[in-house]
């Protein structure tokens, strides 16, 4: 029953896609275009570029093995309360939630076809990375699939309670853009996160290690870059974990009583 | 309170001393910063009926009534403030998927449809959302397509069809789970007379069938909810007012009936001379070959037979028309009443049997 509910919003969700099949395509192309500008600004320090930040000894592939990942965590984040405000404005939540359907299926049901996407655009970065620009990644991506899940539910979790804010006060949530460029910033998606200390001091560095991104990244770059095994990368793994064990049943509580008080006020559908 | 068995039958939707008021949203933040905010808004008031199963029941009341918040909180999308509501034994609060699972909601709301999706595409999104298999899924959908006529437009997205059809759409989404319980909120309101006459008649087959569905219908059509409905329930400003079958809520409101006689062969003033003595107080004029004489009885009594007799001892009657109170008549008197008391009426027994 729960894996049918899923499909149905799947099936639902690219059969909306494919009725715009422009853009479609033309998300295809953005995604080319962008590795394609990350290789030629990595082509700037191709000569004489000595780091002591093993992972960016090739920024181009510090920055394939990351930007992708960056936009996955930030679906996970987002996805949830855009499908919630996207279904209000449209007036169809309604008729979704006068079916039999719990709150977990719906969760995880908006947000499938937007991860279903994200994976593919993933993969095409990596693939362009590879095809085009001759990227090798090593390590095992089994275990950057785990980094790569573990992330995204950290991020789902703090994208719940995005969505009972979208779901209560009828706002897309104020905090998206500062989780994005912050992710961005203090995440080393661009640029090694010890940086940060040595140029803010200490305690601007010390942000970054709250940043569930940060971990899901390092964790990536670790296996696919530097080919470490599970027991070198522990330490991420445990992080993550902690994120998760605190935000996923905090962020479900949330949104249990962010429906719950919209139908009180009888706001369900109002945007 | 009717207890849960009522005449011998189960009751299908049983709502015990429902009220609802929308809060103001944030009034507590609106309070600390002695912000100016709305009154909340009472929607209900200790409202309490049974439906029983397989039965009709009509919801009628003008519009901002309460008849929406009261649909919705019987399909668990508000939350009573107080009261209960149980649908097939289920608690509407404390067991709403299983409500869910038992109701099919045809709302008037066009919107909740996915535009650019097909007929069929909708349809099935919301089949497998019922828990219906793929297979199951299909097949129901084309049953349906079948019985509401849009087998045709099957095909065709959900934004390129009429009003009617986009109606019927949500009435082949309420019964894609065959419920126990349908909610209809004005399931005819954009449908031309024929395909209108149709639904009327698809709602009583389901209510007629095996098991029998159960049937809330709110509509403003008060001739439909008087030719469809076992009973009804008139509500206003929150309250059930009435409750009863249309037939004797009309009784119930009105004693009296006008009667018009048209009379061939008479003059208007031989006609009110035949009339003296028989009717006080008659209207009379005089139309191209007859005359035309009206009076006010009271329902039941021999006023009608002896001014028939009178009329016909010189003049033959061509046509006898009797007007009784309507439903309307029923729901103006409620809403002048209420206009007359205020919204701050309180304690008021409702009329009616049955409440």
């Amino acid at each position: 029953m729960f894996v049918g509910r899923v499909r149905a919003f799947v099936v639902r969700d690219f059969q909306l896609a494919v009725s715009y099949r422009l853009e479609f395509f033309m998300r295809i192309l953005s995604v080319l275009f962008v590795t394609t500008t990350l290789y030629f600004i990595s082509q700037i320090f191709a000569s004489g570029f000595a780091t002591p930040y093993e992972q960016w000894r090739d920024p181009f592939l510090a920055w394939i093995t990351a930007v992708p990942f960056l936009n996955y965590f930030l679906v996970g984040f987002s996805s949830l309360a855009t499908a919630i405000r996207s279904e209000q404005a449209q007036g169809t939540l309604e008729g979704v939630l006068m079916t039999p359907i719990n709150i977990p299926t719906l969760i995880v049901s908006s947000s499938a076809w937007d991860f279903v996407q994200a994976t593919f655009h993933s993969f095409l970065y990596l693939f362009f990375g590879s095809v085009l620009f001759g990227v090798h990644y090593r390590g095992s991506f089994l275990l950057a699939v785990l980094f790569l899940v573990l992330t995204t539910l950290v991020l789902a979790s703090v994208g719940i309670l995005s969505a009972s804010f979208a779901m209560v006060f009828k706002r897309g949530d104020p905090f998206g853009i500062i989780i994005g460029t912050g992710s961005a910033l203090f995440s080393g998606v661009f640029f090694p996160t010890q940086l940060l200390s040595q140029v803010g001091g200490s305690a601007f560095g010390t942000i970054s290690r709250f940043i569930p991104t940060t971990h899901g990244i390092e964790g990536i770059r670790r296996v696919l870059i530097q080919g470490q095994g599970l027991s070198e990368v522990r330490e991420p793994v445990l992080s993550l974990l902690a994120f998760l064990a605190v935000l996923l049943p905090f962020s479900l509580w949330v949104f249990t009583r962010a429906v719950r008080r919209a139908k009180r006020e009888g706001s369900l559908i109002q945007y | 309170m009717p207890s849960v068995k009522e005449n011998g039958l189960d009751a299908a939707i049983t709502i015990d001393c429902v009220s609802k008021t929308y809060p103001v949203p944030l009034a507590r933040t609106r309070q600390l910063f002695r912000m100016r905010s709305a009154a909340p808004v009472e929607a209900l008031r200790e409202v309490s009926f049974d439906v029983r199963e397989g039965e009709i029941f009509g919801l009628i009341g003008r519009n901002g009534a309460g008849k929406t918040t009261l649909t919705k909180i019987i399909a668990t999308l508000v939350q009573p403030t107080s009261g209960a509501v149980t649908v097939c034994g289920f608690d509407s609060v404390r067991d709403e998927e299983r409500v869910r699972a038992s109701i099919g909601l045809a709302g008037a709301e066009e919107r909740s449809f996915y535009w650019r999706l097909t007929v069929e595409q909708n349809l099935t999104f919301f089949a497998r959302l019922y828990g219906l298999s793929a297979r199951g899924a299909r097949r129901r959908i084309a049953e349906l397509l079948e019985l509401l006529e849009l087998a045709s437009l099957r095909r065709r997205r959900f934004g390129e069809l009429s009003t009617g059809n986009k109606q019927r759409m949500a009435v082949a989404r309420a019964l894609l789970n065959s419920p126990p319980v349908l909610l209809l909120d004005e399931p005819t309101r954009s449908l031309d007379p024929v395909a209108a006459a149709r639904t009327r008649e698809l709602i009583g087959r389901l209510a007629r069938s095996t098991p029998p569905a159960t049937v809330l219908l709110t509509s403003h059509n008060l001739a439909e909810v008087e030719e469809l409905c076992e009973r009804v329930a008139v509500i206003s400003r929150g309250r059930i007012r009435a409750l009863d079958a249309p037939r004797r809520l009309r009784s119930a409101h009105r004693q009296q009936e006008h009667v018009r006689l048209a009379v061939g062969g008479l003059s208007a003033e031989r006609a009110a001379a035949l009339l003296r003595g028989v009717v006080a107080r008659p209207e009379v004029s005089e139309q191209p070959g007859a005359a035309r004489v009206g009076f006010t009885r009271e329902v039941g009594d021999d006023l009608l037979d002896r001014a028939l007799r009178a009329l016909a001892a010189e003049g033959r009657v061509i046509s006898c028309e009797a007007e009784r109170a309507t439903l309307l008549d029923v729901l103006e008197t409620f809403e002048r009443e209420d206009e007359a008391a205020g919204a701050g009426a309180e304690g008021e027994e409702p009329k009616g049997v049955g409440v």
